[in-house]
């Protein structure tokens, strides 16, 4: 395109941002826009009053500001092509009033340009040389053509190489085939190989004319990493934020079913806890601490492929599944359990992006005070068609068991409390003292015992996993198409499962200009999840050992019945008949494209869509009742259908353009959100036949709930990052953000950063003192963020609809919603993060450590409040400021390496700290007697556990008066005080290959306390339920017998009085429950074998790898409940999942 | 094209991107965009007091959620409701398995402090919520120009009693109780406990507000119409409980016995024979709550939960009545044939209270939850006569209710006799309902004696400080000014 490069006026009325005079030249370029509409309308510059004479002096200046001042003196204009002009170096003139055409040829001196002048016109082209001779070459010299394939250590061919001839200027790029070819050069010429995902290669041509070149694939290393940073991308090298990423390699050797396990242990200050052992379950995720006394409206802020992702399900029916978040309405509907990314498939993932600090996430503004979690999904990429498979297969298991009394210590525990009681065991239901009732110990086979957690929780889940993937494309058109199966069932009987079924696809496209770009992706998921209302494990830690056969002879669950009839327990199967079956699709659509109006200037355009559907249902039939309480049963199910649309459009334009050494990016843009919720819930009930209760329409009486709320957003961003030689690094975020969850008065907000980098490492006096120094960064960042999560509408004073079968009167009641705030405002984090990062010999080690500080004041949640108020709390901003600081190392290391062996590891290791700082009126406040300025917000007080009293076996406690009391008063006894939060915690990953061999080792560790609910001290150890359970853990064998013994347990009681029931409780509530909770665990291990070269050829496989992989496979704890990750000695835990599997790429 | 225009195109083009950063960022952005309206399935509070069939719903939605037991607003009949739980704490109930913590806790007098150990029936945390309600409606009610006045009024009326029902099952709960009378958080949030005297000056204020606010006619849920169903307070609800309320704070019994009177000298309140007391719109009702359940819900919470199967108590109906009470009938007493019932397994007989006969069985809707009904106000006119030494009064009173028993006239003749006949009476004509007894015991300063003998046979040790339940302890740790009962 040939541009009229535009008169500059005498005086320039502004100088350039960036610099003096220097900046003027830039600014023509700034100005091409504009030029464009300018030629069309006329050129319209004036020469009025200019001379034919020039005078100029210039050292190493750009040569369009030496035209400039030729312009200006002359009012001659120029014309020329922009990419004739690029091919100038700098220019040194010194013109002394020479004549215009002098003035010319001593600025095109030893310049590849040559002029002409027609009319008042001075056209610049380039100077003619003879085609195919570079004009450093010395033409006595042999030459020949050569073409060559380059290809990586596994025979594929590796496109986009640059293969650059030493010492010329010369140079062409493989293409997709690997291939390129180059002409007319020289037989001895040195050519060098480089690219980004391969190490560089240097080969002397040696007079030959076909070339295999194998070139061996990046150790990744830290400094090459592109870290994605939702609005742009940026080296990891010149990065001034924390963040960090994980990529699709260390989530694809994790056998998980939600992407968010696959980063436990790998981020540094990062905190992934998954609910429950069930497929889908809740996973709760914390960036550098909590932020909030509740621990609510902590949740990072998600964005898959640009789209924001809720960070909790809509609805569920059923909260098996466990949370995702502590906030029960962050949508301000209810809100369910499970998590949504079990609706992503962790295959089609490229990489996640961990947003920390304030330079990464201000570009987010709001949302982003909790970090911010960014999901790229896979792109195609250039090349021949790939076509891949993986198909994986495995087992999952409970990895450790609660060790609970055996059938002879049941049986002592049980006798034992009726000679404590005085009482005589029973078969009668009806029996009063001395005898009680004791089907166990009378009716029940005594001498036959069932391993209850073998029978409920010990079987094995499957895991079937498989998934393909076609990619390829051209230069200008890539695509990706991939799909995937995944099925896992559950350590439960009964054959529950959970089936997926997705499909990814992704195409981008590039106008042979490379002006135009588009970027097409998208997502789906099915998701059918068969579940059961309620958690075995539970049952299975607490049915008595000698409880009776679940079947009859004749195969039916047997109820036992007791003399009167009733059932002598609640069968366990019984509860597989409560069906919950969750339904879930979810649709993901990115649409991004841009034009590059011109060098530099782009502008761009993103639509997002994401819709998640659910439909799901509970059934409660006649048949999982005890046969008794059938005939006044009233079999009833819930059926919920659950939407929750957002699209969102963010236009925006990035500008780039370098000034000598100075590189700077500017982005403006903005966002447009629209989030709407639906949630329709019937109930029906009166069925006639448990056959069609799963039929709403079957049912007699039908209710009906519904709940809708919207949520819009409106944000403006902008930032500019500067960047001198990779040296000097500085970035300016600036946000503003409206949301509609704010009253009228306080709808907007701005957020802003400001972040520098200075790569020390470049400065001279640093890399010719420190020889074994590679890199070195420090780094700083300051700004704000924030948060708006609470619910919809509360700024409205909103009644809803009072729900009955049949209403009062027949008219419908109403009934406030919650405590209205009108003056909600946005909530603030300040983050305050430091840096430093080195790399020793070459990178082979690489160092960060990151101090962070962030400062979270006026939050927003729901404020507890005395009940006499009528609610619970109030959203309301909170007066509070807490602190959250501490320090991340992350270390990477090439340890070995060799042709055939190489080993390296990472390492990353997290020290929080939790302070609340201020707290304004807490004394007056309804904090004031669980907090204390100063201390972490994690806290918890409870009494101090004095052990058993010798004399009566009842359990004491030290009252806050230093006496020794059973009864210890929950107004003024609770006088210890732990902290709840981590000391520390990290991972540790090794990476080995040898030969075809790699082995990835991944460590998990955590130092921290934690309660272990009844896992010490039991549950009212002694006693029988009607339900059938009993059973205790087994450390209530240490209990009092007689007195003078000192124990931790108790007596045993079989008949409930206050006088041992009350300090149980007590105790229960004491810190003999809050113990050691840390950990090592081996979270991943992963072993592969990739086929020899030469198997592959033959079966024309580009990939041929056979792996086994497994998750949480062994646990180092000291904890004794059934899991310290979950803390929970009840609740199913995270599974021990092995799985093999085999990848083909052909 | 002239070169100013041409300098200003230059100039947005160097500033271009800064100056549009600035400049949107120093606007409102787009205001418009994010402004959303109210869910589709909410009224905003502008709207509710300004029509009258909104305005009734917020006091429909009281009634609803008191009667909607099963969901866990109830307060009369369910397993967390008064007449069980009262109940049990009481001499009324036994409980069957005695391993059932969350019931045990109330039946041997042993609760805890800790919220955990007494969020079976957390009267507290229940009725705070429905006075805020009426404190709203009250608000709007008073504040709105454009509601019919007559509807107005009653709606207002509602609102009074309700404000008066709920503090006089909280100071009798729980004593002194914080007295919010606004709907404003900042105002009831720092408010410590008021004296419990005080909180009943509130209590007969408001019910005198009532009585005269009130329609004396049974209205429909648009408080206009005349309805032949007893389920919306009216003028006398509103009297029967004042006439209580006079009777409990012991210093004014002319006037409790002119409320009762009130009551009992309208022909329109009858008592009725033993098996009719408790259907629905019954004679003798003076406040129902309807029914608002379909299949075995269809009916009352009292009869789905006392009534027992043929196999005994199980965990459905984990209670039965109490020997207690059982043994106090006299001989020939109507009301034990009546209104209990048994069931015989193996050797054991267990009686339970059958004064609503309909239990959980799907069937439409004969009885009602019944929270007023006329014999209280004779035993209570009975009483207040028998205090002002009106000896022949108060043995008409109570004979009408013993005849009805098919049982002879009192023999009691003097204040003593006469007194203790009453208690004796209240106990075997008010039993199981709402936690008469429990109260009873209180008021009249004999629940020492009788529970000391009681709570031990329940497994538990009597301590004077039990006649009070618990703060739920989560509520004193977000209120400094709020102090725990004794004893706790």
């Amino acid at each position: 395109m040939f541009l009229m490069a535009l008169c500059t006026p005498k005086r320039a009325p502004f100088t350039s941002l960036f610099g003096g005079r220097q900046g003027v030249s830039q600014t023509l370029r700034v100005m091409k826009l504009i030029a464009i509409i300018m030629l069309s309308a006329g050129l319209a510059a004036s020469a009025r009053g200019h001379t034919q004479s020039v005078t100029y002096t210039g050292k190493a200046v750009n040569i369009e500001t030496v035209f400039a001042a030729i312009k200006t003196q002359t009012g001659y204009s120029f014309f020329y092509n922009l990419a004739d002009i690029q091919l100038a170096g700098p220019v040194t003139v010194h013109i002394q009033n020479e004549s215009l055409e002098k003035a010319l040829q001593l600025t095109l001196e030893n310049q590849p340009l040559s002029y002409s002048i027609e009319g008042k016109t001075v056209f610049i082209s380039k100077k003619i040389v003879k085609q195919n001779e570079p004009f450093t070459m010395d033409h006595q010299k042999p030459l020949r053509d050569i073409k060559g394939k380059v290809v990586n250590e596994n025979g594929e061919p590796v496109s986009g190489v640059t293969v650059t001839i030493k010492g010329t200027n010369q140079a062409t790029s493989t293409n997709s085939n690997g291939e390129f070819n180059l002409s007319n050069i020289d037989n001895n010429a040195t050519l060098v190989f480089t690219g980004t995902n391969v190490e560089t290669f240097v080969i002397n041509v040696a007079g030959r004319s076909d070339l295999e070149i194998k070139l061996k694939t990046k150790v990744t290393s830290l400094n090459e990493v592109i870290v994605n940073k939702g609005y742009y991308t940026e080296q990891q090298k010149t990065s001034t934020s924390n963040v960090f990423s994980v990529k699709a390699k260390d989530i694809e050797q994790q056998p998980v079913n939600n992407p968010l396990l696959a980063l436990q242990g790998r981020v540094p200050s990062l905190i992934v806890t998954q609910a429950s052992g069930f497929a889908g379950s809740g996973v709760r995720v914390q960036v550098q601490g909590q932020t909030s006394i509740s621990g609510m409206g902590t949740d990072p802020l998600y964005v898959v492929d640009g789209v924001p992702y809720p960070s909790r399900s809509l609805y569920t029916l059923n909260g098996i599944q466990g949370s995702s978040g502590l906030s029960p309405d962050v949508a301000g509907l209810p809100v369910g359990g499970g998590s949504p990314f079990s609706f992503i498939n962790p295959a089609d993932i490229e990489s996640i992006d961990i947003l920390k600090d304030a330079d990464a996430t201000a570009i987010y503004g709001s949302r982003a005070a909790n970090g911010a979690i960014l999901i790229t999904t896979k792109k195609g990429k250039a090349g021949k068609t790939k076509v891949s498979f993986n198909l994986q297969t495995g087992t999952g298991k409970i990895g450790h068991f609660l060790d609970v009394l055996n059938r002879k210590q049941y049986l002592e525990m049980r006798n034992e409390a009726f000679k404590n009681d005085g009482r005589i065991p029973s078969s009668n239901p009806a029996a009063t003292a001395p005898f009680s009732f004791a089907p166990d110990l009378t009716i029940w086979d005594t001498s036959h015992s069932t391993d209850w957690q073998k029978v409920l929780i010990g079987g094995t889940a499957h895991y079937t996993d498989f998934q393909t993937n076609v990619s390829g494309g051209t230069t200008n058109t890539q695509f990706l198409v991939g799909s995937g199966y995944h099925k896992e069932t559950t350590v439960f009987p009964g054959g529950l499962a959970d089936q997926k079924a997705s499909l990814h696809f992704n195409i981008n496209n590039v106008t042979p200009s490379q002006k135009f770009r588009l970027q097409f992706s998208g997502s789906y998921m099915a998701d059918n999840n068969q579940l059961i209302q309620t958690d075995l494990t539970s049952l299975a830690v607490s049915l008595s050992p000698i409880a009776p056969a679940i079947y009859d002879a004749d195969g039916s669950l047997n109820w036992a019945p007791l003399t009167n009839g009733n059932s002598g327990w609640i069968n366990p199967l019984a509860y597989l008949y409560n069906e919950y079956r969750n339904n879930t699709n979810n649709l993901i659509g990115n649409l991004v494209t841009s034009y590059q109006v011109l060098k530099g200037l782009e502008i761009k355009s993103s639509f997002g869509y994401n819709s998640l559907q659910s439909e799901q249902f509970v059934i409660n039939p006649s048949k999982a009742i005890r046969p008794e309480r059938r005939a006044a049963f009233d079999r009833w199910s819930d059926f919920s259908n659950s939407y929750s649309n957002s699209w969102i459009i963010e236009p925006g334009a990035e500008y780039k353009f370098s000034l000598n050494s100075l590189k700077v990016n500017t982005l403006v843009g903005a966002t447009f959100l629209n989030n709407s919720n639906n949630i329709k819930i019937q109930n029906g009930s009166g069925y006639s036949s448990d056959l069609n209760i799963k039929d709403i329409s079957s049912a007699p009486f039908q209710a009906a709930q519904i709940y809708s709320s919207q949520y819009k957003y409106n944000a403006l961003f902008g930032r500019v990052s500067g960047n001198w030689d990779d040296k000097y690094i500085i970035n300016l975020t600036a946000r503003r953000d409206g949301s509609s969850r704010f009253g009228a008065d306080n709808l907007f907000h701005n957020f802003g950063s400001i972040a520098g980098a200075w790569v020390f490492s470049k400065e001279s006096f640093i890399s010719n003192k420190i020889s074994f120094l590679s890199f070195g960064k420090l780094r700083a960042s300051y700004g704000t963020t924030g948060s708006d999560q609470i619910g919809d509408y509360r700024f409205l004073n909103l009644y809803n609809p009072t729900f009955a079968d049949v209403d009062y009167q027949g008219a419908t009641g109403l009934v406030s919603n919650g405590l209205p705030n009108p003056h909600l405002q946005w909530e603030e984090t300040k983050k305050l993060q430091f840096g430093l990062d080195l790399g020793f010999l070459t990178d082979r080690f690489l160092l960060t450590v990151n101090y962070y500080q962030n400062r979270c004041s006026n939050q927003l949640l729901g404020y507890q409040l005395p009940i006499a108020t009528g609610f619970s709390s109030i959203t309301r901003n909170f007066p509070a400021t807490i602190q959250n600081f501490g320090w991340e190392f992350s270390l990477i290391t090439s340890n070995f390496k060799s042709e055939r062996l190489s080993w390296s590891s990472s390492f990353n290791f997290t020290l929080p700290k939790n302070k609340l700082l201020s707290f304004p009126g807490i004394e007056t406040s309804s904090y004031s007697t669980l907090y204390t300025v100063g201390q972490p917000v994690t806290i918890s007080k409870m009494f101090h556990f004095a052990g058993v009293d010798p004399a009566t076996g009842r359990y004491v406690f030290r009252a806050a008066n230093g006496s020794i009391t059973s009864t210890p008063s929950f107004a003024t006894d609770l006088t210890v005080v732990k902290d709840r939060s981590p000391r520390f915690y990290g991972g540790f990953q090794n990476t080995i290959s040898y030969k075809s061999f790699q082995l990835d080792l991944l460590f998990q560790f955590a130092k921290q306390s934690g309660g272990i609910p009844y896992g010490l001290l039991g549950d009212r150890p002694g006693q029988f339920l009607t339900d059938g359970t009993g059973n205790q853990p087994i450390n209530v064998v240490n209990r009092w017998i007689k007195p003078g013994d000192m124990t931790s347990v108790q007596r045993f009681y079989t008949v409930s009085n206050s006088n041992l029931s009350g300090p149980a409780n007590s105790a229960n509530a004491s810190d003999i429950n809050f113990t050691d909770a840390s950990y090592i665990r081996m979270k991943n291990v992963s072993l592969s074998w990739q086929a020899p070269e030469k198997w592959k050829r033959k079966l024309s496989m580009q990939d041929a790898k056979i792996y086994v992989q497994g998750q949480n496979i062994l646990t180092i704890t000291k904890y004794r409940g059934l899991d310290p990750e979950t803390m929970s000695s009840r609740s199913l835990p995270p599974l021990r999942v092995i799985t093999v599997g085999v990848q083909i790429g052909l | 094209m002239n070169t100013r225009t041409f300098n200003i195109i230059r100039l947005n083009g160097k500033w271009l991107l800064p100056i549009l950063l600035i400049s949107l960022i120093s606007t409102n952005g787009c205001k418009k965009f994010i402004t959303v309206d109210a869910p589709i399935n909410s009224t905003n509070v502008g709207n509710v007091f300004t029509d009258n069939a909104i305005a009734a719903s917020v006091l429909t939605g009281i009634y609803t959620n008191l009667s909607n037991g099963n969901s866990g607003g109830g307060f009369g009949g369910d397993f967390t409701g008064l007449s069980l739980i009262a109940g049990m704490s009481a001499d009324e109930i036994t409980l069957n398995d005695l391993n059932n913590q969350a019931y045990f806790l109330y039946y041997s007098n042993s609760l805890l402090g800790n919220s955990g150990n007494i969020g079976i029936a957390n009267y507290w945390t229940l009725t705070y919520p429905y006075i805020f309600t009426v404190n709203s409606a009250i608000e709007g009610l008073t504040n709105s120009v454009s509601l019919t006045p007559t509807v107005k009024n009653q709606l207002l009326g509602e609102a009074k009693f309700m404000r008066a029902f709920f503090y006089f099952y909280l100071v009798n709960l729980y004593g002194d109780v914080p007295l919010c009378l606004s709907s404003d958080w900042k105002i009831n949030a720092a408010l410590s406990r008021t004296p419990a005297s005080q909180v009943y000056l509130q209590i007969i204020s408001d019910l005198k507000d009532a009585q005269k606010l009130l329609s004396s006619d049974y209205l429909d849920a648009d408080a206009l119409t005349k309805s032949t169903a007893r389920v919306r307070p009216s003028k006398w609800v509103a009297t029967a409980l004042l006439a209580r309320v006079y009777l409990y704070t012991n210093n004014d019994f002319a006037n409790a016995e002119t409320e009762a009177t009130k009551i009992i000298d309208n022909p329109f309140f009858q008592l009725v024979p033993l098996n009719s007391v408790f259907l629905k719109n019954s004679a003798e009702a003076i406040w129902q709550l309807q029914a608002t359940g379909t299949g075995p819900n269809s009916n009352t919470g009292e009869g789905k939960l006392f009534i027992l199967p043929a196999g005994g108590p199980n965990s459905g109906q984990p209670v039965y009545l109490s020997n207690y009470v059982v043994n106090s009938f006299e001989a020939g007493d109507q009301r034990k044939t009546n209104w209990t019932a048994s069931v015989t397994v193996g050797a054991t007989t267990y009686n339970y209270p059958n004064k609503y006969k309909i239990g959980a069985v799907n069937t439409t809707a004969q009885e009602y939850c019944i929270v007023f009904r006329l014999a209280e106000p004779y035993l209570i006119r009975a009483e207040a006569r028998a205090q002002q030494n009106n000896i022949s009064g108060a043995q008409a009173d109570l004979n009408a209710i013993r005849t009805r028993a098919a049982l002879p006239n009192t023999t009691a003749n003097d204040k003593p006799s006469l007194l203790t006949a009453i208690m004796q009476e209240r106990k075997v004509e008010l039993f199981t309902e709402w936690g008469h007894r429990w109260f009873d015991l209180k008021r009249t300063n004999t629940i020492d004696a009788v529970m000391e003998t009681v709570t031990p046979t329940k497994n538990g040790t009597w301590q004077t400080t039990d006649k009070l339940y618990p703060i739920p302890q989560s509520e004193l740790d977000k209120s400094k000014q709020l102090l725990q009962n004794e004893g706790y």
